[in-house]
């Protein structure tokens, strides 16, 4: 946790200090008071997280995958903490190890539907009225669909898999960050700083680098924050349906799966994985609402 | 998707029986009361096409019984009695088998059943159009029939056939209405017409097949209650693919009947007083990994060898099953007759197992331990039926994926909904798999293992997975196929299954059971011994 807390503190400040001016409000004051407990915990949780997922051995030495099938269904006890599943597997190595798959999901993923969001939405905002209308209405037609029906069409078309999956629930998050990068853009595009840089002379690549970008991504950022909470459930959601992760794969949402057949008899099988993704979806979520309050003062 | 499949039918709305789960239970003397809905929740799947004789599987065979009947039935010891048919007379070449028909029995639109059908039905179970498997391998000796009198069918055989009448007791050869055949395969797909004590009254797609009572019932099968028509007014057959949900649907009184329970919930509900357990093994084969021989890697007996001697299987049974199976060392299910037992031939010795994969070539491994060979790494295929296996049985191939690794295979699981998983096997996509076969004689080794069935059936199936093709097992086969002499059964059926046990072609499991758990509420339940199928004739619901 104190490894990273200097790094996140940084990466929000320096947008900020970057824009001198341009976004029209000063924040330095505001930093002392937008991490409160909550937030604080937040970020101590993720930098946990960060670490099952870099660095999983240190939290739990075992092998995730290794049975043991006299150990079968233990409750949790010292040893076990978090008991074991039907094969005498260690959950709580099993949740340690898991980290790391469901993490990359919905960081990937988040790239992805990112990615894919600034190529429409600057297409739309700056390309000119027949490109914003197609690229419009093409978003809307995909805002028809529910995220995750969108999710399961790819994988239906595509097949399952972690990859596939991945790419699948970043698709399907493209159009909302699409239309907010398209709105922004439009309007940093009308700003008088940016009449100033083409008065002055500036070529489009730099006023698009230098002015345009930067202000368009700022609510764009503090989405993403949330949005990976979001991703985390979506994949875990498509692992749980077995679209997703493979058996017997360390993977929350698959974890899941197998023990939703033993609900009634081992509880610790569904309880444990669906703690850590509750938890991670929350500490992002809580981090990006700091991080939104503070853009938006 | 399977699994899509799963969440929509385990979130349709499920109709629940007014008040069947807070009764008391209620001793099984007190008389039956007619009338009434009974609920059964299937985990078998939704057949595609309710006619058995088309493909031919164990959904077909489980919503069909009640409807459609067959000539003959099987006592408790696996004997031939009587049913639509009355006997059958052999021939001495054994040749020609008559088969005499019971008088005064109709199917539900009127046509009566007499030899003219039974014509009618081999001959549409025989035809190619109708995309048979099981029926028209079970009838692969059949040559032709003839009505030789309205109630004597005439079967004429190219060989001697010792599996013929336990062939024709099964439901995938069920008799069915000519005029309901006539119809076309689409219609009659939708509600075949039988001489059951149930009729084919709706089927909503992805949701419930309703059967109503035929009130003109008379061919209650032997053993049965009583005669005459049923008790029940409806049966509503539903699909609950997922196992955990479909034993909460039963406890919640939603559903009064449901099939393929997983252990804990079996040792659960034998131990509670609102509901109880049926089992029965199905006969046929065991529950076994079919090692496919036809393809790299497994087309060496070493791999093969090592594959079985690294696959530790007994642990799993004992802590997943919850006492409620047994390891089986032989491809026949206990239930069936001439089942053998090499405990030796299924040993794990995993120094065994490095030194045959040594001796086969897959000497170096790379990083993550898996044996190397030419470049190519030692990954074994799983195709998994997310239908016909249960959660824990998918457990147990987990735990042999984990104990073969240690030797160095990377077995790849993939569990797989029914269709794609037909599609695997039928292009050969996979080294191992698990299938179900279940036939009411030993006849079932040369379905599964002869050299023939390498070849699909019309449906795109072929049974033997395994790629077994060894001229001295087909021999021994063909023989004990033939023969009426049980002792020279009994001596080919033991040779050939030590010729599969040597050569390393299959790892038995367990016997497949039939589990149906039932509240307390449903009296007179019982499984025709045929293929463990419930019987719902002489079932009533306690008010």
């Amino acid at each position: 946790m104190t490894l990273l807390e200097p790094e996140v503190e940084s990466d929000a400040g320096r947008p900020a200090d970057g824009r001198r001016g341009h976004a029209g409000s000063g924040h330095g004051s505001a930093r002392g008071r937008v991490l409160g407990v909550a937030q604080w915990v937040a970020l101590g949780v993720i930098g946990v997280l960060l670490v099952a997922a870099v660095l999983p051995g240190l939290l739990a030495p075992g092998d995730p995958l290794a049975i043991d099938p006299a150990q079968a269904f233990l409750s949790p006890r010292w040893g076990h903490p978090f008991g074991t599943d039907e094969s005498g597997r260690d959950i709580y190595t099993r949740v340690v190890h898991g980290a790391a798959p469901s993490l990359v999901i919905g960081v990937a993923a988040t790239g992805i539907g990112i990615a894919l969001a600034l190529v429409l939405g600057l297409a739309a905002a700056l390309g000119g009225r027949v490109v914003d209308f197609g690229v419009s209405r093409f978003l809307e037609v995909l805002f028809a669909f529910p995220g995750l029906l969108l999710a399961l069409l790819v994988i239906t078309v595509y097949g399952p898999g972690v990859v596939t999956s991945t790419i699948a629930v970043g698709l399907a998050t493209a159009p909302g960050y699409a239309r907010i990068i398209r709105s922004q853009a439009r309007a940093v595009a009308g700003a008088p700083y940016v009449e100033a840089a083409v008065v002055l002379g500036r070529s489009r690549a730099r006023i698009l680098g230098r002015h345009i970008l930067p202000n368009a991504l700022l609510p764009v950022f503090v989405l993403v924050t949330l949005g990976i909470g979001q991703a985390i459930v979506w994949a875990a959601a498509l692992s749980y349906l077995g679209l997703g992760a493979e058996p017997p794969t360390a993977e929350w949402g698959a974890m899941l799966f197998a023990g939703k057949n033993y609900l009634a008899t081992a509880w610790w099988m569904t309880f444990f994985p669906g703690l850590a993704i509750v938890v991670a979806a929350a500490a992002t979520t809580v981090l990006g609402r700091a991080l939104q309050k503070r853009g938006a003062r | 998707m399977i699994s899509l499949a799963g969440v929509v039918t385990a979130s349709a709305l499920l109709i629940a029986l007014a008040g069947c789960a807070a009764d008391a239970p209620v001793s099984v003397d007190s008389t039956p009361v007619a009338g009434g809905t009974l609920t059964y929740a299937t985990g078998f799947g939704e057949p595609t096409c309710l006619d058995p004789h088309v493909g031919g599987n164990m959904p077909q065979a489980l919503v069909g019984t009640n409807v459609l009947e067959s000539l003959f039935s099987q006592d408790e010891s696996g004997a031939i009695v009587p049913w639509l048919a009355s006997g059958a007379t052999v021939s001495e070449d054994g040749l020609t088998v008559d088969v005499a028909l019971n008088e005064g029995i109709s199917f539900t639109d009127g046509t009566p059943f007499d030899a003219d059908a039974v014509v009618a039905n081999i001959t549409h179970m025989k035809d190619p159009n109708t995309a048979s498997s099981t029926a028209i391998l079970a009838l692969g000796k059949v040559t032709s029939v003839e009505a030789v009198d309205p109630l004597t069918a005439r079967f004429t055989l190219s060989e001697p056939d010792s599996a013929l009448q336990e062939s024709l007791a099964q439901t995938w050869l069920a008799m069915e209405s000519p005029a309901g055949l006539a119809r076309g395969m689409d219609a009659n797909c939708e509600a075949p017409i039988g001489t059951g004590p149930f009729v084919f009254s709706e089927w909503v797609k992805q949701d419930h097949v309703t059967l109503t009572r035929n009130e003109a019932y008379n061919s209650a099968p032997a053993g049965a209650a009583h005669s005459g028509p049923a008790y029940l007014d409806t049966i509503e057959w539903r699909f609950i693919p997922d196992t955990a949900t479909r034993f909460a649907a039963l406890q919640s009184g939603q559903v009064d009947v449901i099939d393929e329970m997983q252990p804990d919930n079996v040792v659960a509900a034998a131990s509670s007083d609102q509901f109880d357990v049926l089992t029965g093994a199905l006969p046929g084969a065991s529950i076994r990994l079919e090692l496919n021989s036809g393809y790299a890697p497994f087309d060496d007996e070493r791999v093969r060898k090592a594959f079985i001697a690294s696959a530790d299987v007994n642990p799993g049974i004992e802590s997943l099953f919850f006492g409620t199976v047994d390891r089986s060392y032989s491809v026949l299910s206990t239930s069936t007759p001439y089942g053998a037992s090499f405990e030796d031939d299924y040993a794990i010795d995993t120094d065994k197992a490095n030194t045959l994969l040594d001796e086969a070539g897959w000497t170096s491994r790379d990083s993550d331990g898996t044996r190397m060979k030419d470049g190519e790494r030692l990954v074994v295929d799983f195709p998994i039926s997310t239908n016909q296996s249960i959660p824990a049985e998918q457990s147990l191939f987990e735990q042999i994926q984990a104990t073969t690794k240690e030797v160095g295979f990377d077995v790849e699981l993939h569990p797989l909904d029914l269709s794609s998983w037909y599609a695997a096997l039928g292009s050969w996509d996979f080294d191992v798999t698990s299938a179900i076969y279940t036939k009411n004689s030993p006849d079932v080794l040369r379905i599964l293992y002869h050299s023939d069935n390498i070849i699909p059936a019309p449906s795109g199936y072929h049974p033997n997975n395994a790629h077994v093709s060894i001229p001295e097992l087909d021999a021994l086969l063909t023989e004990a196929g033939e023969t009426s002499d049980a002792a020279v059964r009994e001596k080919d059926y033991a040779a050939a299954q030590k010729l599969l046990a040597d050569g390393a072609y299959v790892l038995p499991l367990y016997d497949h059971l039939q589990k149906i758990g039932y509240s307390t509420t449903v009296q007179g339940l019982t499984l025709l011994p045929t293929l463990q199928i419930p019987y719902f004739g002489d079932t009533w619901v306690q008010g």
